[in-house]
């Protein structure tokens, strides 16, 4: 995993080996300008009569993305059938839903523990779950789930709030700052917390951590003969991936002033892993463009009401079985094609690890 | 005391024979395919809405409803395996392939079930009615059948995979499915079939069951996660572990349920099943293949 060495170039500058260092492809200009549009967006939609409406749109958007991209880090990337993500984002907002409830802490103090807790209650997940394979995984995240839900629901009063949950959280205050002005800060704070996770995802993947995890994914005999920790860095991984669940959830918790227990709904999990699916398994951008895909998609669906669940199963069943990559990958290669610019000859891959490096990093 | 015994060992054999004959189709097809069939819920639901639809629409009596129940079922599993199944064996995302697509299949039904029926509870009228006193408990005669007949299946699965030809080439693919194919046996063929006899053994669980359980869209749920359990706690792909775990587990489940309340019945379950895993990973009587999924 001699990956890592090359992140801290030298200061003459070599030619840089895109191989190794996949991210350097990214121009900067790409990113910078993203993030300049994602700041000045807001100012543009509020010059427009729907502008509100797409702001919040957005603010979901960034929060179910922050999920959608956790998960698929260890889905996807990690190979672990972990079904534990709703609850973690559970997890997350409950934590600080009883702070700021129960003990009156300040919204953004109490969401700073939300990842936190998460991330521990992961690794309690993670210390008798991530030693198994594929469906022992599925099951005792399942169970996970379903444990955080009944206590969710028949727990002591300040947690389960009756059985429905909590349901007079303090929201986000900025001072005495209302209305429209209150909602572009909140589109900052949630657009700061995706860009953290979206970063953050995006250098795990590619760091050797993310070479390593990807290796035992696809040959996992060779992998741990390589001298890989495999139950370590899967544990790392979880909890990476918990922490920005649990940043999620709190978010998402004073946003909405509250959390039910119908964030325990299956059809919730079905979303998130639609995003997944639709956008593209075990890609980097994959679970961004699912995510909005099914939230853009969502405002319309709403129209057909219960044949939306009907539609959503069918499409991840068939987008599962044939076209198994997703859409990114078919974006990419279009992009590719006609206006990407000329590709450069791989060099051969050395070794079944940078292979599976390689193969697997989809990023733009 | 006597009668809260009576009770949990009557309530435990009855749970322990419903867990087993959910998790018999399970085993079947992971020891056969090496698919985690999460739509095994969805099959449970198509079996028991079927029968429910021969009752309460054409007015038939529950003995018809019944084979018609398993044939949809098991018709609803082939088709499955033809569709969603067939295509992606042998192919390397078979894993997560099946498992995104099982999963969207058992959310595809309950939503279509909620289409077609309304969300409102249905009662699936019983095979026997009736019911008689020992020892101050109730035994209905519905139990005793569900208990009979989950021991009868039992009997039957494993002596047609030991004596008849189709059950040894079922026991040779899924051993190795290579060689299996070079005796000339027709894999993919044996596995539909495998598939079709475990979305039956889901759809006689889902008649039987809706009597006691009402039936809703997403009443295979909770069986489903229990045969799940069932199945990883006897080991997977063991048919006889799936038997004994669905005693053992169902006993247990219902001695904590009687003796200290219902809330504890599924910790109680979870915690047993973590503490298995970590004594016996591979389960009472796992073949110790636990690598592909």
């Amino acid at each position: 995993m001699s990956v890592g060495g090359v992140v801290t170039a030298a200061p003459s500058r070599p030619e840089v080996d895109y191989a190794a260092a996949p991210w350097q492809r990214v121009p900067i200009y790409v990113i910078g300008g993203t993030v300049v549009a994602g700041i000045l967006l807001p100012l543009v939609l509020t010059r427009i009569s729907i502008g509100d409406y797409l702001i919040t749109l957005l603010i979901l958007f960034f929060m179910q993305a922050v999920v959608a991209q956790s998960w698929n880090l260890i889905m996807g990337y990690g190979g672990i059938y972990s079904f534990a993500q709703v609850a973690l984002f559970a997890v997350g907002g409950w934590t600080t839903a009883v702070l700021a409830h129960s003990l009156g802490w300040n919204p953004f103090i109490a969401m700073l523990f939300a990842p936190v807790v998460a991330l521990l209650a992961a690794v309690g997940i993670g210390l008798p779950t991530l030693r198994l394979r594929g469906v022992y995984v599925v099951l005792l995240t399942l169970a996970f789930h379903e444990l955080a839900r009944v206590f969710a629901v028949t727990g002591p009063r300040f947690i389960s709030g009756g059985g429905y949950g909590l349901v007079s959280v303090p929201t986000f205050q900025f001072g005495n700052v209302i209305g429209q002005q209150r909602t572009i800060y909140l589109y900052y704070l949630a657009m700061v917390i995706f860009v953290i996770a979206t970063f953050v995802i995006w250098r795990v993947i590619h760091s050797p951590l993310g070479v390593a995890v990807t290796a035992l994914r696809d040959s996992e005999t060779y992998g741990v003969s390589r001298g890989i920790n495999q139950f370590r860095i899967r544990l790392i991984l979880f909890a990476i991936s918990a922490f920005f669940t649990g940043l999620a959830g709190g978010y998402m918790t004073h946003y909405n002033g509250g959390i039910s227990t119908s964030v325990f709904d299956f059809s919730r999990l079905i979303d998130l892993l639609a995003m997944i699916v639709i956008g593209g398994w075990g890609t980097f951008a994959g679970p961004i463009l699912g995510a909005a895909i099914i939230i853009g998609l969502d405002q319309y669906l709403v129209a057909i009401g219960d044949y939306r669940a009907l539609f959503e199963g069918l499409i991840l069943a068939v987008i599962a079985v044939f076209a198994p990559q997703g859409l990114w990958p078919v974006i990419r290669k279009t992009y590719d094609k006609y206006l990407g610019p000329e590709q450069q000859p791989a060099p051969a891959p050395a070794s079944a690890a940078a292979h599976a490096e390689t193969r697997n990093e989809d990023l733009k | 005391m006597s009668t809260q015994f009576v009770q949990a060992v009557w309530g435990g054999v009855l749970f322990g024979s419903v867990y087993g004959l959910m998790a018999l189709g399970l085993t079947l097809v992971w020891g056969a395919v090496r698919l985690l069939n999460l739509a095994h819920g969805a099959l449970f639901v198509v079996g028991a809405y079927a029968a429910y639809w021969v009752v309460s629409f054409l007015h038939l009596p529950i003995l018809v409803a019944l084979p018609f129940g398993v044939l949809a079922a098991a018709a609803f599993a082939y088709l499955m395996h033809i569709i969603f199944i067939r295509p992606v064996i042998g192919k390397p995302g078979f894993d997560n392939s099946t498992l995104v697509a099982t999963v969207g299949i058992s959310i595809a039904v309950s939503a279509a079930a909620l289409l077609i029926f309304n969300p409102q509870y249905k009662v699936v009228p019983p095979v026997l009615s009736g019911s008689t006193i020992v020892a101050g408990v109730q035994i209905t005669y519905q139990g005793l059948l569900v208990i009979g007949t989950s021991l009868a299946l039992f009997a039957i699965v494993y002596a047609f995979l030991t004596y008849t030809r189709l059950g040894m080439a079922i026991r040779a693919v899924s051993q190795q499915t290579e060689a299996a194919s070079l005796m000339s046996i027709p894999v993919v063929q044996t596995y539909g079939i495998v598939i079709a006899i475990s979305g039956g053994l889901a759809g006689l669980a889902g008649v039987l069951l809706s009597p006691s359980f009402f039936l809703s869209p997403n009443s295979g749920f909770n069986p489903m996660i229990q045969a799940l359990i069932v199945t990883i706690f006897g080991g997977l792909g063991s048919v006889r572990g799936a038997l004994v775990a669905g005693f053992v587990l169902g006993v247990f489940e219902s001695f904590v349920e009687v003796f200290y309340g219902v809330g504890w019945a599924q910790p109680g379950v979870f915690i047993l099943i973590i503490l298995m895993l970590i004594v016996r990973p591979n389960g009472l009587f796992g073949i110790g293949e636990v690598k592909r999924l």
